[in-house]
């Protein structure tokens, strides 16, 4: 795909005055700021940012009674504490930072997509695989945490010991294709909504984009649910014991 | 069937027609990468649509019986659809990939 500098990206390029390099062979030779180059990036840490911020918001008045902010945080937290526990057996509390952190970086980067002029983090696949590569070896180091090195590696070879070489290669393969899976699933959902609204706006921009755009925020949450939901299913099964 | 048949002789003749009448394009021939691309992506639509349909019938079949179970179920169904719409998002990337 030839890369869109971001309107915001654009603006603030002209604004900060910053010096334009050509990319050669990144988007055609033509002349961007490395903001423009890099907006999914811009993207991600603004998700970030706004995390960071919007969770200081609420641990600075935590209340016994709490006020609308803190209600909504402690929805969404109960909603991923409900959802780790129905799915890990034991200690899933454990999980929660990780979980938690992916569901505002990922939602957050979806949603600022469907912002006339933001750049989307997530519609771009080195985002996504990032965050597919920190789940990737995150169940990988709890698994062998929990059940020890040699124990999370040879249940991959499975129950019978003379399919083993057989068994192994092809459960290593199936653990790897799992970050290209992961990744791939975000990146291809948000990607394909935004060139879709993208032809849209293209045929009349008045309203024509508008139901997709409205598809879109319900297929951000949905991605997301779905991001987060493989990633409590992959710990799970990293971590499980089997009696 | 000679009607549908006929209907898509009409259509490949129209697609060609309508290939030649833009000379500038040199890529637009009909069995072109962007072309099959776009084709294939059609196809994995296609399977993925009757995937979901019947993947989506099972769960409100479901909920219909046990409306009890409509939390698991619906966590279920929206996790299976999501591995089954994986293959048209492998199929979509390609196409991206394909210029």
């Amino acid at each position: 795909m030839e890369h869109h500098a971001s309107a915001l990206a654009v603006f603030l390029t002209q604004l900060l005055g910053l010096a334009r390099h050509p990319w050669g062979t990144f988007a055609h030779g033509e002349p961007l700021s490395l903001l423009e180059r890099w907006d999914h990036l811009f993207a991600a840490v603004l998700a970030a940012l706004v995390t960071m911020f919007v969770v200081y918001l609420v641990r600075r008045k935590m209340a016994v009674i709490p006020g609308p902010l803190q209600q909504v945080a402690e929805l969404i937290v109960n909603f991923l504490r409900e959802m780790l526990s129905d799915n890990i057996a034991h200690h899933s509390e454990r999980y929660l930072p990780l979980v938690g952190t992916m569901a505002f970086f990922v939602f957050l980067n979806n949603f600022f997509g469907l912002i006339p002029g933001m750049p989307s983090g997530t519609g771009n696949w080195n985002v996504t695989l990032a965050c597919a590569l920190v789940v990737f070896g995150y169940y990988n180091f709890h698994g062998m945490r929990e059940q020890g090195f040699v124990k999370y590696w040879a249940h991959f070879a499975g129950p019978i010991w003379w399919l083993a070489p057989l068994m192994f290669p092809l459960e290593i393969l199936g653990l790897l294709s799992r970050i290209l899976s992961h990744s791939l699933r975000l990146f291809g959902n948000i990607a394909g909504e935004h060139v879709v609204a993208g032809i849209f706006f293209g045929l009349m921009p008045l309203f024509l984009p508008l139901p997709m755009m409205f598809m879109g925020l319900f297929f951000g949450l949905i991605q997301t649910f779905v991001f987060l939901m493989l990633t409590v299913i992959y710990i799970s099964g990293a971590v499980a014991h089997e009696h | 069937m000679k009607k549908f048949l006929f209907t898509a002789f009409l259509f490949t003749v129209a697609v060609a027609a309508f290939a030649q009448g833009a000379p500038e394009a040199a890529n637009a021939s009909f069995f072109s990468g962007k072309f099959l691309a776009h084709l294939s992506l059609a196809i994995a639509a296609a399977g993925c649509g009757l995937g979901q349909g019947k993947a989506v019938v099972a769960a409100c079949e479901g909920v219909a019986r046990n409306p009890q179970a409509a939390g698991n179920i619906r966590t279920t169904m929206i996790i299976g659809l999501a591995l089954i719409e994986a293959l048209v998002i492998y199929v979509l990337v390609a196409a991206f990939a394909i210029k």
